[in-house]
């Protein structure tokens, strides 16, 4: 049990998507994990502790925001930062996702640079 | 026009558009795929074949399922393009168009209007003007640069690049080799050959195969050059590095206007007062000019046409002036020849001083040599008189030597260089009490000069108002012999 922690936790429910992200974000360096909804990314959380959390808001089961307040509420995982992933120019999801808990946002499509940048960011802010 | 303006499917019928040659291409047994790139071709294979497949079947969450397809096109597509050059060069000019279909800020030609605050040096977003005729290209260009804060403006053709050169103020130049209509290499030569599009930096872009042309135009004076497709890490880089040679420029040019501006300022505020000679001098060692007010000797002349007054009265007015016009060209010429400088016009007196702004040990010397050169200089204004049909004049100076404070004097709206004193008064006392065509100095200046150069007469004890010791003086007769 002395394997390094993942770096990331991506929750999507969309295959294509998923895919992608987990193969440029691997790309990128990072040990990546995956969830498909609300529920198992909490338990995710807790069984891998990952440094951040990447996750889409619109999610089966449990719903991002849920998910992440849930997460937040819970003094085991609520150090992980979640970024929330939110659709493009939808102003009122990235208000939710902050005041869900969700310590920051990226909108969809991704800006990757910029995704990176902030994954960056809040790894070494927790180190 | 943006992309989130359009409605979904429409968004979806241009994305498979834009994507149709890279659909085309992938399976064509002419194309080579490099296997590490494989998976994402695929993958970007698959998400456009469910952009077509959700076209044909709409589900419920159009939207929603678009985007997330979007999201996929545009990971692939930029991961490809990150290792472009491993791609067959039909699928390089493949990717261009699905990038900018998938984009979420499409950028118009239109760049927004410029502040004029000055930009600090580095990392300073600047105005790129993107030369090129393929529409995909420029776009792409606009896309990547317009993230990193740059104002991006584009031209497709080498015509509309000199346009906009002409009427905008521009950066870097990213120009395309290969154009229909005027070519980079063409445009390039052009910016070389116009004064003001000189400095302007140019990275010129094109394609692998183009090398050759590529040296000729940094030989030509191009800053440097980008292979298609780019690498947008290098584009930034040579971006900034563009951007930082033109703020140089900027600020080189910015200096040499000021010193421009400054030489302009000295030469309004003397050349009526000084030779150009003196106002050289001045230019090349501004610094050793006070012209905020200083106390120092100056050697001050008087003279004038003696009974003007009465003579002007009996002719018409512009004879006058044509009379006076032609006296004072001769003796402005002679002073300056002597290095005075003329502090004022007073009807028909001239008042100049030597030794300011500019000193020298000679300053006495020169204004006795000068006072003698007008007396001489009498006799041609009066020839040109004779034959004018206007009168003969005759003409006196008085010289004296003194300490006065010398600068601008004036208001801000009309300030001009000129001494005040209690010498420049003695000196007009002196002049009133000089004899017709007599050069008369006070003992104050005589006593600078060198031995044995002038011949002077007998002195003269004058009594003047309002001064209480009398003045001693000398009439000048020459030079020695």
């Amino acid at each position: 049990m002395n394997a390094q922690p993942p770096s990331i936790l991506l929750v999507e429910d969309n295959e294509v998507n998923r895919a992608m992200l987990v193969r440029r974000l691997e790309r990128a360096g990072h040990r990546v994990i995956t969830a498909n909804d609300g529920e198992a990314a909490l338990d995710a959380m807790h069984t891998h502790r990952p440094a951040v959390v990447l996750m889409d808001m619109n999610l089966p089961i449990k719903d991002g925001w849920t998910a992440c307040k849930e997460a937040k509420n819970n003094e085991q995982i609520s150090h992980i930062p979640i970024i929330a992933l939110t659709a493009h120019a939808m102003e009122e999801d990235k208000a939710k996702a902050l005041a869900a808990g969700c310590s920051d946002y990226a909108t969809k499509p991704v800006d990757f640079p910029d995704l990176l940048e902030k994954i960056a960011g809040w790894i070494d802010a927790n180190a | 026009m943006t992309a989130e303006t359009d409605q979904p499917e429409q968004w979806a019928s241009r994305i498979l558009a834009a994507a149709a040659p890279f659909l085309a291409a992938i399976h064509r047994p002419t194309v080579s795929i490099e296997p590490s790139l494989a998976g994402d071709i695929e993958a970007l294979e698959d998400a456009l074949l469910r952009v077509q497949e959700l076209q044909r079947a709409p589900s419920s969450d159009f939207h929603h399922d678009l985007l997330n397809l979007i999201g996929a096109i545009r990971g692939y597509s930029e991961m490809l393009y990150d290792d472009s050059a491993l791609l067959h060069p039909t699928l390089q000019d493949a990717l261009p168009p699905i990038l900018v279909s998938v984009s979420g800020t499409r950028v118009t030609h239109e760049a927004p209007s410029q502040s004029n605050q000055p930009l600090p040096l580095s990392d300073a977003p600047g105005v790129i003007l993107a030369v090129d005729d393929m529409p995909e290209n420029r776009e792409l260009i606009s896309r990547l640069l317009s993230r990193a804060g740059h104002t991006v403006i584009s031209a497709e053709s080498g015509e509309e690049a000199l346009e906009l050169l002409e009427t905008r103020g521009v950066d870097v130049v990213l120009l395309d080799l290969m154009m229909p209509g005027i070519g980079g290499a063409e445009v390039l030569k052009i910016m070389k050959e116009h004064e003001g599009l000189r400095a302007t930096p140019v990275i010129m872009i094109s394609g692998r195969q183009d090398m050759d042309q590529i040296i000729a135009c940094i030989q030509a004076g191009a800053d440097d050059y980008l292979l298609k497709p780019f690498n947008p890490v290098l584009l930034q880089a040579r971006i900034s590095a563009g951007i930082e040679r033109k703020r140089w420029h900027d600020r080189e040019e910015d200096y040499r206007e000021q010193l421009e501006r400054n030489e302009r300022f000295i030469r309004q505020t003397f050349g009526r007062y000084l030779s150009d000679e003196i106002v050289e001098q001045l230019l090349e060692a501004p610094e050793g000019l006070e012209l905020g007010g200083d106390l120092r000797e100056v050697t001050i002349m008087m003279s004038d046409i003696c009974g003007f007054t009465s003579l002007a009265e009996h002719l018409p007015p512009p004879q006058v002036v044509s009379l006076l016009n032609g006296y004072f060209e001769q003796m402005t010429g002679i002073i300056f020849d002597h290095q005075g400088t003329i502090d004022e016009f007073l009807g028909d007196a001239i008042l100049a001083v030597f030794g300011a702004p500019r000193r020298s040990e000679k300053d006495p010397e020169r204004a006795v040599r000068c006072a003698l050169a007008m007396r001489d200089a009498m006799a041609t204004v009066n020839t040109a008189n004779k034959a004018a049909g206007l009168p003969v004049l005759s003409q006196r100076i008085a010289l004296n030597t003194g300490m006065v404070i010398a600068g601008n004097i004036g208001s801000e709206q009309r300030a001009k260089y000129g001494c005040v004193g209690h010498a420049m008064n003695v000196t007009s006392r002196i002049e009133g009490q000089t004899e017709v065509n007599e050069i008369l100095i006070a003992d104050a200046t005589a006593r600078l000069l060198p031995a044995g150069v002038f011949e002077l007469g007998a002195p003269r004890e004058l009594v003047v108002k309002g001064i209480e010791d009398t003045i001693l003086t000398y009439p000048v007769l020459g030079l020695t012999q």
